[in-house]
């Protein structure tokens, strides 16, 4: 038997009687804290919006989205230094593919790979979850995805989701107004205002956006006058190839 | 013909170091011309396109000259497989550092970072058989490198490698001069490696010209495939 103060909140990941993992569900608790990232996945198009971490007018505004590869950016929510080992992490295993293969890694193998990653931290004692979830937003020759990971090691594919405080909020939001035929424009216009709900800070927007086999990371209004110019190309060769 | 000796390094004796590296270097110098020239609006790399397997040729559309990044390409001779190689994991290293400091590598640095793999493959009796211009515009300048099996990197104004070199050279030096043009520097770098492709039975099958300009990349192929 345990000691009495002994909890199933130690360091230890140990499962509860009721076969909970406390540890892993404090990590959640941690991201729920973060500042959030809503994510959005079109027809020929994924892309991502937050908000930059501007709360001082002395301290210059912290970029949240990062760019891992060519076709792939992750943002995440939760406690920076977390945040940045699972960029750099997935930063290395996109090279290690180049390395082997000479041709950029598909988003499905890098979100495994992450996964995976964040999975050994729920298995082990004397480590403690990550307290990050990551939106990863990537285009590849299976066309464009938009992935969430949380601290458990999930892996989950959608089409709208968001992360980070009151992302509730933002859910609620991206589940009334998602529809499948939302071109570029529209689906930055949502996302942003799914994003306001859950941070109203008014700090600089940053969109992250991939299609064709790229990721490109923009500020708000460029990112909405280059979602016309990228639409309209992706118009004209459809039309052309068909 | 002897197209790698790396074995003999394991069992000589202890002035391995001296005999074995020019024995490397000199069978690394086998089988190709690759020259790179600075010019004052940029750096111009060429190369021929044949490859070798002992005594015949064992392609002759193989490329010499890889892009780096935009702004930054090696030309290779010696052992392509180690060349290859060595060139992914530069380009996966200088990458990574480009993400995480946000700004790319110097023309210097990627060679630094080149060489220094290549310095510790001499050091651990594996070494990469390959020698290795590196070339490029940075805030500094157009700048030109040449790393060799040996991990020393030098700094030139022109330069050429491979078992051609000799003859490039020779042209080279006469028709080389200071605050040469990229425009014309490139005709001067595609007669070096066509005067070696004259006399030198490494090399041939065509040659490929790179111009790295402050505009970007310019590639041209003159002749190949079989001629």
């Amino acid at each position: 038997m345990m000691p009495k103060e002994f909890g199933y909140d130690r360091p230890f990941t140990l499962y509860t009687p009721d076969g909970r993992l406390i540890q892993v569900e404090y990590a959640a608790e941690a991201v729920r804290h973060g500042s959030p990232v809503v994510g959005i996945r079109g027809k020929d198009f994924s892309l991502m919006v937050a908000r930059m971490k501007d709360t001082d007018p002395l301290i210059d505004p912290v970029e949240k989205i990062h760019i891992v590869d060519e076709n792939i950016g992750i943002a995440g929510a939760g406690y920076t230094g977390d945040i940045d080992l699972l960029i750099d992490e997935a930063r290395l295993e996109a090279q290690r593919h180049r390395v082997i293969f000479e041709d950029p890694i598909d988003v499905r193998s890098i979100v495994n790979h992450i996964t995976q990653f964040m999975y050994q931290f729920t298995r082990y004692s004397g480590v403690r979850p990550l307290g990050a979830a990551l939106i990863v937003v990537g285009s590849d020759r299976t066309g464009s995805h938009l992935y969430q990971v949380d601290p458990m090691g999930l892996m989950i594919s959608g089409k709208a989701m968001a992360i980070g405080m009151n992302c509730e909020n933002a859910t609620g939001i991206l589940r009334e107004e998602y529809r499948d035929d939302l071109n570029m424009e529209e689906a930055i216009k949502l996302a942003v205002k799914a994003l306001s709900k859950a941070d109203e800070s008014g700090a600089p927007v940053e969109v992250g956006i991939a299609t064709e086999s790229r990721f490109m990371k923009t500020n708000l209004e460029n990112a909405l006058k280059r979602a016309k110019e990228i639409q309209d190309k992706i118009k004209k060769d459809k039309k052309e190839n068909s | 013909m002897p197209l790698l000796r790396t074995s003999n390094l394991t069992m000589c004796d202890k002035s391995w170091s001296i005999i074995d590296l020019q024995d490397i270097r000199y069978t690394v110098q086998q089988m190709t011309t690759v020259v790179g020239l600075k010019c004052v609006d940029g750096v111009v790399l060429a190369s021929d396109r044949r490859a070798s397997k002992g005594g015949m040729i064992g392609s002759k559309s193989v490329r010499k000259i890889y892009a780096l990044d935009e702004n930054k390409a090696v030309a290779i001779a010696g052992q392509l497989s180690d060349a290859n190689y060595l060139i992914n994991l530069v380009k996966a290293e200088a990458k990574l550092i480009e993400l995480k400091r946000g700004f790319q590598l110097t023309v210097k640095e990627a060679a630094k970072l080149l060489s220094n793999i290549m310095y510790s493959g001499m050091r651990s009796y594996a070494p990469y058989v390959t020698e290795i211009l590196v070339a490029g515009i940075d805030e500094t300048g157009p700048r030109l490198f040449e790393a060799d099996v040996s991990g020393a990197i030098t700094d030139e104004d022109f330069t050429a490698t491979g078992s051609g070199s000799p003859m490039a050279f020779g042209l080279l030096e006469g028709s080389y001069r200071q605050g040469i043009k990229v425009s014309d520097g490139a005709s001067v770098a595609a007669r070096a490696v066509k005067a070696a492709m004259e006399r030198d039975p490494g090399s041939g099958n065509g040659i490929q010209v790179l111009k790295i300009t402050k505009e970007g990349m310019e590639w041209v192929d003159i002749g190949g495939n079989g001629q």
